[in-house]
């Protein structure tokens, strides 16, 4: 198991590293400089040349390239042009926005949507299970702004439970300390419809998933024989069928899980939610690259460790992938 | 001591209602090994699942009865049967005991387990010392109830697979083709095992397999199943001896016999019957070379020939001749050639 881990271990420094070099590979090779875009018009070339030489782009690119894996290591994604403030301070309340609106959605999709994936695909060939089936499909097929649209016109136009968007009260200021910004009320109160919406959308996925994986495991000869073991039901379902049939939700929880980092950019836009959808989205169209660098790179770090994660997690729960 | 009678197992499907298992009576003794022979397809794992109602959905017993020291297994709710007889009674080893384990637990998990859905008295160190324990008996290394099921080699998983089996001390088990997945020496390794430990736990055995060379070697008596019934049935050395149903006959010279020159083999033409609401004939009749008008018209019944060998053919007492001809080649390539008059026959009995 220890050899396993160093073993991952390894895998993830490389594989971060190859990452973090094309991600500065990607920003070299768009076409034009930071000056076409960012400098203003009429500038003279002798005030270009100097801009670029203190934003260090006249150096050789291994020297730039050294400067940038430096910065990153100390933690400095530079500063974004648009802001004209740190990336990292920007993305930060950015990146907490987004984790409590899709760790909330992603949380309850795949716990339902497990849980009910293990059940209908118990149920084969019932008409309960062609119900599930039916609810699943609808939430697979509808998508996310019409679900925020119809929940939006039900609970905040009709019945006027929760508000409309954004994440605290209108020309609130936002509270500096993180605890007080997250921790209270209001704040959950703006979270619920987001949350909803994305909890619904996500749903379908893990509903269906888990629906063929238990259907596939449910033919296998082992449980067979725990229903000739005369074992309970409930143990063969939980204990012997699901716990097989979650194995392939491992990979997928973790690559969600990683992508969601990015926000859902339809969420965001129909309620309002300043979170990292829309805000990486803005930082291209604004052209304010170190912004859109820092954005990609939080993301991808992200899915990186969730990857690793869910290579350990496989190994606690699969015995044949630790002996290999 | 488990007695079938007149057992009908029924699939509904969409194509009509498979029966089975038609109207399938035998018995099984203390301590015997019983081999269940046929082809595929001719119900002979139905046959089994189904005395511990291990069944389909779409799958039910329609009739018959199931009865285990003089207790009709048919009558008890699904929730006595797991509680009282699955396992606890009657076990089973699957075909491929690699398949037969989960996975993600030990073998010896998943003894304890099955023992403590049992035996609630029975504690969790006393169960993993019976596994222990049994293990060791088949030959396997104690320690290794540690061990995951894919740790263990071919042979050994299907020796755990009979510790397993045997853990809850049951009366019959049911061994659906244990050996197929082996090699020839480890399989005859492992049927020695289960044949001393069955004496020394006393445990009855229903081995359905199509291997010839297993039942004949290893079981006290053998039924040979055609079309969902019991078509003969005697004590092995008659079966494979002195047969006198045209089925045995066939399926006897579709099996090379290394004594003999001839390496000729004789395959039975045609395939087994579909069962889809059968009519009442011999269903063996569209592909037996001997078959005659009443063949198509009445189903034989059972007639003993002495020593409890019992045969459903209509043309049983004409033995000398049925061996005679069976051995020929011709007898069988013939009917092969003549397989569309056989349907042209049919539909003039049946419209007649």
């Amino acid at each position: 198991m220890r050899k396993f881990i160093v073993r991952r271990v390894a895998y993830l420094i490389l594989t971060y590293w190859a990452f973090i070099t094309i991600l500065f590979l990607i920003f070299r090779v768009t076409p034009g400089d930071p000056t076409t875009l960012y400098i203003p018009e009429g500038m003279s070339q002798a005030e270009r040349q100097a801009t670029l030489e203190r934003y260090g782009l006249t150096d050789p690119l291994y020297v730039q390239y050294v400067d940038y894996l430096r910065m990153l290591l100390s933690g400095d994604l530079g500063t974004s042009y648009r802001y004209n403030a740190p990336v990292w301070d920007v993305l930060t309340t950015k990146f907490w926005n987004t984790i409590f609106l899709m760790a909330g959605a992603m949380t309850i999709a795949y716990t339902f949507g497990i849980a009910f994936g293990a059940y209908i695909g118990w149920l084969r060939g019932t008409a309960k299970e062609k119900y599930g089936m039916v609810l699943a499909l609808i939430a697979r097929s509808s998508p996310e702004f019409w679900i925020g649209i119809v929940l939006l016109s039900i609970f905040v136009f009709q019945l006027g439970w929760f508000p409309w968007g954004g994440i605290r009260e209108i020309g609130a200021e936002a509270p500096a300390s993180f605890f007080d910004r997250y921790v209270n009320w209001g704040f959950v109160y703006h979270l619920v419809l987001p949350v909803l919406t994305g909890a619904i959308y996500y749903m379908a996925q893990p509903i269906l998933l888990m629906r063929s994986s238990m259907i596939s495991v449910l033919n296998t000869d082992y449980i067979e024989i725990k229903k000739a073991e005369g074992l309970s039901n409930y143990t063969i379902l939980y204990k012997h069928a699901a716990r097989n049939s979650i194995l392939p939700m491992v990979t997928v929880v973790a690559l969600v899980a990683g992508l969601s980092v990015g926000g859902s950019l339809v969420i965001e836009t129909v309620f309002s939610w300043p979170g990292m959808g829309r805000e990486m989205v803005e930082s291209v169209h604004h052209n304010d690259y170190p912004m859109a660098q820092g954005a990609f790179f939080l993301m991808g770090s992200v899915v990186i460790f969730m990857n690793f994660i869910a290579d350990i997690a496989y190994a606690f729960l699969d015995p044949r992938v630790r002996y290999e | 001591m488990l007695e079938i009678s007149d057992l009908e197992v029924r699939y509904d499907t969409e194509h009509g209602e498979v029966h089975a298992v038609n109207g399938l009576s035998v018995d099984l003794a203390e301590n015997e090994t019983l081999g269940l022979v046929g082809e595929s397809g001719c119900g002979k794992t139905t046959t089994a699942k189904s005395l511990i109602r291990l069944l389909e959905s779409n799958c039910t017993i329609a009739g018959g009865s199931v009865e285990l020291d003089g207790r009709d297994l048919t009558d008890l709710s699904l929730k006595e049967l797991k509680r009282e007889v699955r396992w606890s009674e009657i076990s089973m080893i699957p075909q491929n005991a690699m398949n037969g384990f989960d996975p993600v637990y030990t073998v010896g998990e998943q003894i304890v387990e099955v023992v403590q859905a049992h035996e609630s008295d029975t504690s969790k160190g006393e169960a993993r010392e019976r596994a222990r324990e049994l293990f060791e008996k088949l030959g396997i290394d104690g320690d290794r109830i540690d061990d995951y099921p894919h740790q263990f080699s071919g042979g050994m998983a299907q020796r755990a697979m009979v510790a397993l089996a045997l853990a809850l001390d049951p009366k019959v088990i049911l061994a659906d083709e244990p050996t197929t997945a082996l090699d020839v020496v480890i399989q005859d390794r492992l049927l020695d095992v289960i044949q001393d430990l069955q004496d020394e736990m006393d445990v009855a055995m229903l081995l359905i397999t199509h291997d010839m060379s297993v039942v004949s070697e290893r079981c006290d008596n053998i039924a040979v199943m055609y079309g969902g019934r019991i078509v003969e049935y005697a004590d092995a050395e008659t079966i494979i001896k002195s047969p006198r149903h045209p089925y045995t006959l066939g399926l006897r010279n579709s099996f090379p016999d290394i004594t003999e020159d001839s390496q000729d083999l004789i395959s039975i033409p045609g395939a087994p019957p579909t069962l889809v609401d059968p009519d009442e004939m011999c269903q063996f009749a569209p592909r037996c070379p001997f078959a005659e008008e009443e063949c198509w018209e009445v189903a034989p019944e059972p007639v003993e020939y002495g020593d409890g060998h019992r045969v459903e053919c209509h043309r049983a007492d004409e033995v000398e001749y049925l061996r005679s001809e069976a051995e020929k080649h011709e007898t069988w390539t013939e009917l092969e050639s003549t397989e569309t008059d056989d349907e042209l026959t049919e539909t003039e009995v049946k419209n007649d």
